[in-house]
C-alpha cells in the first residue's frame, strides 16, 4: 500500500533514495563515526547540490519552496539510511526560525548551498527540552550580550552556528551565532546515535543583525519549529521503523533453527504481523499531518502531535522487537538493526518528549 | 492529489441530502433500535423496516452496480451516507445477503442465479444467514464436514452448521458444503444456496454470553437442494468463499462507530456521576486510544484512495480488521471501567425499541456490559485475529 504521492514527490523520493543506496554505505558510516567524523563534507556538499537543503527555501532566496510533505520524505530516507548528517536539524532550524529573519535574504542562500549549518538549541543544563530559558539576551550600548548555556544539542557536533533560545526584556529572543569565537566554550561529545552532539557555555557580545527573532515572533518561531520537529522526527522515527522491520523480515527468512528458517515459525510470524499492523498505522497519521500542516488545516497542531506519540511508541516497540527476533547478532555494532534502535532511541525525545506531545494533545482535544 | 485528505468539501450537498432523508425517515422506534444496538445487529425487525425504507428510496443496496438496484455513489459518498446512519442512530438490517453474498451471485452466479436473488436481497423481503463455520471447523474452515451427495438434479445436504448469527430469522442460507472427499480439503467444496423452509433443516437458536440470541446451530439431515442453487461450479466453493471473506473484512469502516465511542467516553468523562472523572490515569489512555484511532482514520481513508485509484487493498483489509476490532476492544473496555458497577444491572427488555420505561440503570450505561461482552467476539469472527496475522506475515510479509 504506497501512500499516494503527487508526481514531483515520487521523483524525489526516487531520486534521493537511489542516491543514498548507491553512496551511503552502512559500513564506511561506522567507520568515519567512529574516527570521530559525524557529518561527511562530501555528503554535506552532495545534499546541498542535489537541493535538499534548498528545499524549503522560498524560490525568492534561491530555493525550491517545498513544503513538510517533502521535507518529510527526505526526513524518512534518513531514518532508513542512518543518515548522520545534520539534515532535518538543519531545516527544521531554516524553516521555522531563520526564515522569519530580516537578516533571511542573506543568510538563506548560504543554508542552500551548505556553508552554513544553523541548528537550533533550546535545552539547558537540567534537561528537557525547557522552554523558559535561563539564558539571557541584554540589550547594550553598542548592540547585545548574551550569557548563558545549552545542552545536548543534537548534531550539535556538525554545526557551524547556532540558533539559540534565549530570555530578553522583550520575551523569547532567536540569537544566531558561531559555534567558534571569543566568549564560547563550545564541546563536542561523540553520542549513541552516531551524530555527534555538543553542549556550551558563553557570554559574549552579539550585533543587532544575529538577533534573529524577538518577542512575539520568536514565540511564534518556537511553536513552529517544534511543530516541524515533531513531524520531521516522526518521519525519520518511521523510516527507520520500517528498516528495522526489513531488516528482520530479511534475517528471519534466512535464520536456520532446529531445521527451519526462523520465519516459519508462527509466534514470530504474528510478532511481525504486528509490527507491520503498527508500522502502516503510524504512516498514515505521519503523511496526514504533514498533509494538513501544508494545507493549513485548523486539525493541524493535534495532527503533528499525535503523529509523534504513535511514531514514539510504535518506534520504540517496533525497534525493540527487531533485537529480540533476530537474537544475539542484534546486540553487535557490526550489525544495522541496533542502530534504527538507536536512532529511534533519539529522535523519542528530540525537541519533544512523547509525554509532552500526549499532554499538549490532550490539552487541545479538550478546548 | 495527495491521499491523505481524499473528501473533498463540496460533498457536503450531497452529506446534507442524506441528513435531511435520515431525519424525516428515522421513526423513534428505529432511532431506540439503533441507540440500543449492543453487537453488529439491531433488533431483526426495525431492521427490517429500516431496509423496506432504503429500498423504497433506491438506497437499498448503495455498494451494488447500479444494473442491480445500486446508487451509482462513488466511495466517499458511501462513506458519507455510512457515516450518517451511523450518526443519526439508524439500526442495522442484517447485512449478509447485501454485503457478503450479493457480491458474489454478481460474481459467480447465472444469470437466472441473479434474477432470482438479488431482487429478494436488497428489497429486505429475503434474509440471508451465512452457513460456513462447524462444530470441528473454525478457523480450519476447509476441514468441514456437511456433505452434499448428488442425486440427479438434487443434492442430498447432511451435516451442521455454527455460529449462524440470525439463521433463526432467515429464510435462505449460503452454505460450503463437501462434494468430494477424495481430494486435498480445499478442493472439494462447493457453494450452496438452501432455502431455509426445505424438509429436513432444524435450527437451533443458542443464547451468547450477553444473556440474548442472535447465534444458531443448524442441522442438515438429507435436505433436499436443486442443482440449480449451486453458486460456481462444483467444487470450486472455496474459490467463491474466499472472495466473499475479503468483503467481508474490507467492507468495513470501523473509525465511524469507534469515534462515536469516542464521543460516549468523553460525555462520560465530563459527567461527574462516572468514577472515571477522578482517575487522572483514564484521561491518558482515552487520548492514547483517540490517537490510535486518528491513525486507524488515515489508514482507512489511504485504503479507500488506493481503491479509487483502482488497486486492490487485499490482504491489507485484514490490517485494518485487526486494528479496529481490537481498537473496538479498547473503547468497550474504558466504557466498562467508567461505567463501574452500574454496567451490572442486565435488562434484557430496554434492548427492545418499544421499550420506554425506567431503566435499571443510567441510560448510557445500562448496554455497556452487552457491548464489553459482545466486543470479544469481533476478533473471533470473520476470520480471527490470528488467522487475519496469518494472512499478513504470508500475504504482506512472505514469510
Amino acid at each position: 500500500m504506497d501512500a499516494q504521492m503527487t508526481e514531483d514527490q515520487s521523483l524525489l523520493k526516487d531520486a534521493a533514495e537511489r542516491y543514498l543506496r548507491d553512496s551511503y554505505d552502512f559500513n564506511g558510516r561506522r567507520e568515519r563515526i567512529l574516527e570521530g567524523v559525524y557529518s561527511d563534507p562530501g555528503q554535506w556538499q552532495s545534499f546541498a547540490d542535489m537541493g535538499w537543503l534548498a528545499l524549503p527555501i522560498p524560490e525568492e532566496f534561491g530555493g525550491l519552496g517545498l513544503g513538510t510533505r517533502e521535507m518529510a520524505i527526505l526526513a524518512e530516507l534518513c531514518g532508513r539510511f542512518l543518515v548522520t548528517e545534520p539534515l532535518i536539524d538543519t531545516l527544521t532550524s531554516t524553516t521555522a526560525i531563520l526564515s522569519r529573519g530580516e537578516q533571511r535574504e542573506t543568510l538563506l542562500p548560504q543554508v542552500a548551498e551548505g556553508t552554513l549549518v544553523p541548528i537550533a538549541a533550546i535545552d539547558e543544563a537540567h534537561g528537557g527540552s525547557r522552554l523558559t530559558p535561563t539564558t539571557t539576551l541584554t540589550q547594550t550600548d553598542s548592540g547585545w550580550q548574551l550569557t548563558g548555556s545549552k545542552h545536548w544539542i543534537s548534531a550539535g557536533a556538525s554545526a557551524t552556528h547556532l540558533i539559540v533560545l534565549a530570555q530578553s526584556s522583550e520575551g523569547l529572543a532567536w540569537a544566531l551565532l558561531p559555534v567558534e569565537g571569543e566568549g564560547m566554550e563550545y564541546d563536542r561529545f561523540p553520542t549513541h546515535d552516531g551524530r555527534g552532539g555538543a553542549s556550551c557555555h558563553f557570554d559574549l557580545a552579539l550585533e543587532n543583525d544575529q538577533i534573529i527573532a524577538i518577542g512575539d515572533t520568536a514565540a511564534a518561531a518556537l511553536e513552529a519549529y517544534r511543530e516541524l520537529a515533531m513531524m520531521l522526527s516522526s518521519a525519520e522515527t518511521l523510516g527507520a521503523t520500517q528498516a528495522a522491520l526489513d531488516t528482520t523480515v530479511d534475517y528471519t527468512k534466512q535464520r536456520v533453527q532446529f531445521g527451519q528458517p526462523l520465519a516459519s515459525f508462527q509466534a514470530l510470524q504474528h510478532r511481525m504481523s504486528n509490527m507491520l499492523i503498527q508500522t502502516e498505522l503510524t504512516r498514515s497519521l505521519v503523511y496526514a499531518a504533514c498533509h494538513a500542516a501544508d494545507n493549513g488545516h485548523t486539525e493541524h497542531p493535534r495532527l503533528a502531535r499525535a503523529a509523534k506519540v504513535k511514531a514514539a511508541t510504535v518506534g520504540r516497540t517496533v525497534s525493540q522487537e527487531a533485537i529480540q527476533l533476530h537474537g544475539g547478532i542484534a546486540t553487535t555494532d557490526e550489525y544495522i538493526v541496533g542502530h534504527f534502535f538507536k536512532r529511534i532511541t533519539a529522535l523519542e525525545s528530540w525537541v519533544c518528549s512523547r509525554g509532552e506531545a500526549l499532554q499538549e494533545f490532550m490539552a487541545l482535544a479538550s478546548r | 492529489m495527495n491521499a491523505s485528505n481524499p473528501i473533498p468539501t463540496d460533498y457536503g450537498v450531497f452529506r446534507e441530502a442524506i441528513r435531511t432523508f435520515l431525519n424525516d425517515a428515522l421513526t423513534p422506534e428505529l432511532i431506540r433500535a439503533g441507540q440500543r444496538t449492543t453487537s453488529v445487529f439491531s433488533d431483526f425487525e426495525a431492521g427490517k423496516t429500516w431496509q423496506t425504507i432504503l429500498h423504497a428510496k433506491g438506497w437499498g443496496a448503495p455498494e451494488w452496480p447500479m444494473e442491480y438496484g445500486g446508487t451509482g455513489w462513488d466511495i466517499q459518498q458511501r462513506y458519507i451516507f455510512l457515516e450518517e446512519c451511523k450518526l443519526a442512530n439508524a439500526p442495522n438490517p442484517v447485512m449478509m445477503g447485501i454485503q457478503m453474498l450479493g457480491p458474489m451471485l454478481m460474481h459467480f452466479g447465472t444469470e437466472a442465479q441473479k434474477g432470482r436473488f438479488l431482487p429478494g436481497i436488497i428489497s429486505g423481503d429475503d434474509v440471508w444467514c451465512q452457513g460456513y463455520s462447524e462444530p470441528g471447523s473454525g478457523s480450519d474452515l476447509a476441514s468441514l464436514k456437511t456433505t452434499a451427495e448428488r442425486d440427479g438434479d438434487e443434492y442430498i445436504v447432511n451435516g451442521t452448521k455454527i455460529w449462524t448469527s440470525m439463521a433463526h430469522h432467515s429464510n435462505w442460507i449460503f452454505c460450503l458444503v463437501r462434494t468430494d472427499k477424495n481430494v486435498k480439503p480445499q478442493a472439494g467444496i462447493s457453494f450452496l444456496l438452501i432455502d431455509m423452509a426445505t424438509p429436513g433443516i432444524t435450527v437451533s437458536p443458542f443464547p451468547s454470553l450477553d444473556g440474548e440470541v442472535e447465534q444458531c446451530q443448524v442441522f442438515f439431515e438429507n435436505v433436499r437442494v436443486p442443482v440449480a442453487n449451486l453458486l460456481g461450479e462444483e467444487n470450486q466453493g472455496w474459490t467463491v468463499a474466499k472472495y466473499l471473506l475479503e468483503f467481508e473484512r474490507g467492507g468495513q469502516h470501523f473509525t465511524i462507530e469507534l469515534k462515536k465511542q469516542l464521543a460516549k467516553l468523553r460525555m462520560m468523562m465530563a459527567s461527574s456521576t462516572h468514577r472515571a472523572t477522578d482517575d487522572p490515569t483514564y484521561a491518558y489512555r482515552v487520548a492514547e486510544t483517540e490517537i490510535d484511532i486518528m491513525a486507524l482514520e488515515q489508514t482507512e481513508l489511504r485504503i479507500k484512495g488506493s481503491i479509487s485509484a483502482g488497486d486492490n487493498p487485499g490482504a491489507l483489509s485484514s490490517l485494518v480488521k485487526v486494528s479496529g476490532t481490537e481498537l473496538g476492544q479498547r473503547c468497550a473496555e474504558l466504557l466498562i471501567e467508567a461505567a463501574g458497577q452500574s454496567a451490572m444491572p442486565w435488562q434484557s427488555a430496554v434492548l427492545s425499541p418499544d421499550y420506554t420505561g425506567d431503566t435499571a440503570a443510567p441510560t448510557e450505561c445500562v448496554t455497556t456490559m452487552a457491548e464489553y461482552i459482545n466486543s470479544r467476539a469481533t476478533t473471533i469472527y470473520g476470520g480471527t485475529a490470528e488467522i487475519q496475522r496469518g494472512i499478513i506475515a504470508k500475504h504482506v510479509l512472505e514469510l
